[in-house]
């Protein structure tokens, strides 16, 4: 299998990353930078516990070849999602809304209310329900779920409209 | 002092922030495969190849070079090749000589430094077998158990009777018979199983993982492994769901790691990717449930006859007390002066079924609430109307003999759900299989009614006399604070965070001062497993009783100490005598730790001294307490596509005193969640091939955040008074009753009544274009 060589933006930091090509993105975050955040449920892309931004968008981390991504690709883990304003307002959310339980899906859940509320600051509970359908939870039947990412959105700034 | 002021601050009852949430919401919870081992290798299961069949050989390709790896087999087993769960008949191993009675059942176990070489190792190991015809399923065993009873091979037999059944028939105005099944239901926690063992120099072992019942392996492994229980130490890592998936079988994990760990000395872990964690692990029972009735014109029952068959699988392992469970919730929660209910485990060649959130009981639910409309329906009564006469309440006497206490939410729980719903109105609306003016799609309301046992069957809890501690110790920032010793582990459902309310009320301490750390057979007493809805309402209380203990000794201490005799008492964590200035606890706790070493309250679990349970007979009081439920569910159904839609759930529900209300709330959800799987989505039967025919996420479909429909869950309290704080099982309930609800909602959108679980539009269409369509 080819190597290959790269430098991607991870958590608003840069990386260099050297490997095989067809090495799963989920591994190398979680064997070579500890970021265990990502979690692996199945494997295929069906469970969305390994779910991490790319260029703003929610993937399957277990699913992405590290050689798929180019130079300059931007990746966002939960670890860096916590720097985030969004990202903070939502773990809160998630606490005082008591929509965490065994916690396993949580990190992946959050990542893609995140990437939700990036492009839709106000989403209805049903938009919510469909950013979150790649995210399976087996513990909270997602009510609370969506209550946080309800409450996190109504304390995010009203968005300005750019001229 | 104000009165406000001398109020001791009350957590119970208040939805404290969970204790574990903060690191699971920043990805910094490390379950087992985010702790990072040193030198610790990777274990792979070899499994047969065939249903079943005569193990004839079991031999290494003289090409591979072995000298990397370990190989453990039946031949490695120190001991006795059995573990003891429930019967003594299932190997750890198979062996070489004797019959492999499942595909997939483990034959030996290879491991290595990587996992990537224990596989290859694994795919070079040649199990021979003669294949021998195999029983599948359960349909088979029932075909058997009708045609031919006496070749019909039942691993437990037990019967209740009450009453006289042939009388009761013989009152009867009419008789209804029918038939229910449902098939298996994965647990399905994101997670997947793992565990990893530790060989110590002393010749014991050390197993962490994700498990609920960190004693299990302690008691269970004794016999293969020569190992007495102080030998075999059992420490529980974060766990992601479990749901009864990691009950018994995480034992079966630390005796596959166990024997290449004992053999090469080094460290083994196994750790399940979805694919092989779905194919072999236990999965709920499978199950056949017929019903014959015999009630009056009224509505007045005066017989229930019933036979429960679950299917097993290849061993007993648990199935028994599964059984137990299901037989017991049978007829529960009606009245009926004449029952008799037969329980049997067929033996099947497939993976022993085993835990699932439930155990039993919803199979059981899910025959006699599709029953009662069933009957309602024959009666021309409507479904609430026949409940609301016929529901057990405080004072009645259930199948076994039991009288039902007045810590009873039954008529409360009923009514409520009725009312909040509008189920009267709703059910009027229901389409019955003709779109109604406005309706583009099929509607319907279906009620459920039940009761849950809470805690272990009949005599268990009195046999059993939980154990637990809390203990003075010094916290991580090196002040005096409690420890809270169970063995009930955290699993997501919370008992980190209700355990910490409890202490701190008993105390009447700040909850930053109690820790709860994970489980450890090490250092916790048995305090029994986390299982069967009993972990609040037991081990609660002995939290509560145990930290009760630890105070009367501190406040003792304060006043021999501080006070000069004068008598203490612990108050919104500072010591209070009459005319002295208060003392913080942590000045009382650190001189209490530093004069005597050490400090613990400690309490053990007796039921009351007039319980009464005869196992032989199954007569008596079968569980200590019950929690109670009634469900309503709305469905609709595109007339063409058949695709049904659950759109809202009503569920009233009496688990006694609420420790955590948004606990408690996120407990129901999932649990409905789950049982909404169960009843219209979880497809799963064991294939020809002797494998489960769903065995990915791909094809074993659970409901997603687009599925679930709006829950409106309200609480009433009927607190459990010999047991404070006065819960009642909570964890298995809302598992229990939702399918019956769904299927009952079905018949009244489509008129048609669907006898099996899951229901799928495929047999919502076949049941409405099959003109033979029986119904009721």
């Amino acid at each position: 299998m080819s190597t290959i060589q790269r430098t991607w933006k991870l958590n608003g930091k840069k990386v260099s990353v050297r490997g095989p090509a067809g090495r799963r993105l989920l591994d190398y975050l979680r064997e070579d930078l500890d970021l265990i955040g990502a979690k692996e449920g199945c494997g295929e892309g069906e469970c969305g516990a390994c779910t991490v931004l790319i260029d703003n968008e929610p993937v399957a981390s277990c699913i992405v070849p590290i050689g798929q991504l180019a130079d300059g690709t931007e990746i966002l883990t939960i670890e860096g999602v916590e720097k985030k304003r969004a990202g903070r307002l939502l773990q809160r959310a998630f606490l005082e809304c008591g929509a965490v339980q065994c916690g396993f899906c949580i990190p992946g859940m959050i990542i893609s209310a995140y990437a939700l509320l990036m492009r839709n600051p106000r989403p209805t509970p049903r938009a919510i329900r469909a950013a979150l359908a790649g995210n399976l939870c087996r513990c909270t039947g997602y009510a609370k779920i969506i209550q946080a990412v309800t409450l996190a959105s109504s304390r995010l700034p009203v968005p300005t409209k750019r001229k | 002092m104000s009165k406000a002021a001398s109020q001791p601050r009350r957590l119970v009852g208040h939805g404290m922030i969970r204790v574990d949430a903060d690191g699971k919401v920043r990805g910094q919870t490390r379950y087992l495969n985010d702790i990072r081992y040193r030198n610790v290798w990777h274990g792979v299961v070899v499994r047969s190849p065939v249903a079943r069949g005569r193990f004839k050989a079991l031999t290494l390709d003289p090409a591979f070079d072995w000298s990397r790896v370990v190989v453990a087999t039946a031949e490695d087993i120190p001991g006795e090749n059995v573990v003891h769960m429930h019967d003594r008949t299932m190997p750890l191993l198979g062996e070489v000589g004797g019959e492999l009675l499942y595909r997939g059942e483990p034959v030996a176990v290879v491991a290595a430094k990587t996992l990537k070489l224990a596989t290859e190792a694994a795919g070079h190991i040649r199990v021979e077998v003669e294949e021998l015809p195999p029983l599948l399923t359960l349909q088979e065993t029932v075909d058997i158990f009708k045609k031919t009873p006496k070749r019909f091979v039942s691993m437990q037999d037990k019967n209740i009777v009450k009453g006289d059944l042939a009388k009761g028939f013989a009152e009867a105005d009419e008789i209804l018979e029918a038939e229910y099944w449902a098939g298996h239901q994965e647990q399905l926690y994101i997670e997947n199983q793992g565990i990893v063992v530790f060989p110590q120099k002393d010749g014991s072992i050390l197993a962490e993982g994700s498990l609920q019942c960190p004693y299990f392996p302690v008691n269970e492994l004794n016999d293969p492994l020569q190992l007495p229980p102080e030998k075999i130490r059992v420490r529980q890592t974060p766990v992601g769901g479990a749901f009864g998936g990691k009950e018994e079988y995480p034992t079966m994990l630390v005796g596959y790691a166990a024997l290449p760990a004992l053999k090469s000395g080094r460290p083994v872990k196994i750790t399940y990717e979805r694919h092989e964690d779905i194919l072999f692990t236990p999965k709920r029972h499978p199950v056949w449930v017929r019903y014959k009735t015999g009630f009056k014109k009224d509505g007045t029952l005066t017989a229930i006859e019933c036979d429960y068959i679950l299917d097993g699988g290849a061993y007993l392992t648990i199935s028994d007390v599964v059984m137990f469970r299901g037989i017991l919730h049978c007829a529960l929660a009606y009245r009926c002066d004449n029952v008799v209910i037969r329980g049997r485990v067929a033996r099947t060649n497939s993976m022993p079924s085993g835990a699932f959130r439930g155990f039993g009981a919803p199979q059981a639910i899910w025959g006699i609430e599709s029953h009662m409309d069933a009957i309602a329906a024959r009666l021309g009564m409507t479904p609430h109307a026949l409940r609301r006469k016929l529901h057990a309440r405080a004072g009645d006497t259930t199948p076994t003999g039991q009288v039902l206490s007045k810590e009873n939410g039954a008529t409360e729980c009923l009514n409520l759900a009725l009312e909040r719903s509008q189920f009267a109105q709703k059910l009027r609306q229901s389409s019955r299989g003709k779109l109604r003016k406005g309706q583009s799609k099929y509607y319907g309301a279906g009620l459920s009614f039940f009761a849950h046992g809470a805690a272990f069957t009949g005599d268990g809890e009195a046999k059993f006399q939980a154990k637990g501690r809390v203990e003075l110790a010094r916290l991580e920032d090196g002040r005096p604070g409690v420890n809270i010793r169970v063995s009930s582990t955290e699993m997501g459902q919370g008992v980190h965070t209700i355990f910490t309310q409890i202490a701190a009320d008993a105390f009447s301490l700040d909850p930053a001062r109690i820790r709860y750390p994970m489980a450890d057979t090490g250092l916790v007493p048995d305090s029994g497993p986390t299982v069967a809805s009993r972990t609040t309402m037991v081990v609660g209380n002995i939290v509560h009783r145990a930290s009760l203990d630890l105070k009367a000794q501190m406040e003792a201490f304060a006043s021999l100490h501080f006070f000069r005799g004068e008598k203490a008492r612990l108050e919104n964590s500072q010591f209070h005598a009459e005319g002295r200035k208060p003392l913080p606890f942590g000045r009382v706790a650190g001189k209490m730790l530093d004069e005597l070493g050490e400090a613990s309250g400690f309490f053990q679990f007796k039921l009351p001294a007039d319980i009464r349970w005869d196992q032989d007979r199954f007569r008596g009081d079968s569980y200590p307490g019950y929690s109670w439920a009634a469900h309503i569910a709305e469905v609709e159904i595109d007339p063409i596509t058949c695709e049904l839609e659950v759109t809202r759930v009503t569920a009233v529900i009496d688990v006694g005193r609420i420790i955590n209300p948004i606990l408690a709330a996120g407990q129901v959800e999932g649990g409905l969640t789950q049982a909404l799987g169960y009843a219209v989505m979880e497809k799963m039967a064991t294939g020809k091939d002797g494998l489960y025919d769903a065995s990915r996420l791909q094809t074993y479909i659970i409901p997603t955040a687009l599925d679930t429909p709006a829950y409106d869950i309200q609480f009433v309290e009927y607190p459990y008074s010999f047991a404070p704080p006065g819960g009642k099982g909570l964890g298995e309930l809302p598992m229990d009753g939702l399918a019956p609800a769904i299927a009952n909602a079905v018949e009244a959108a489509i008129g048609k009544r669907l006898r099996t679980i899951p229901i799928t539009p495929e047999s919502i269409f076949d049941a409405l274009h099959d003109p033979s369509g029986a119904t009721p």
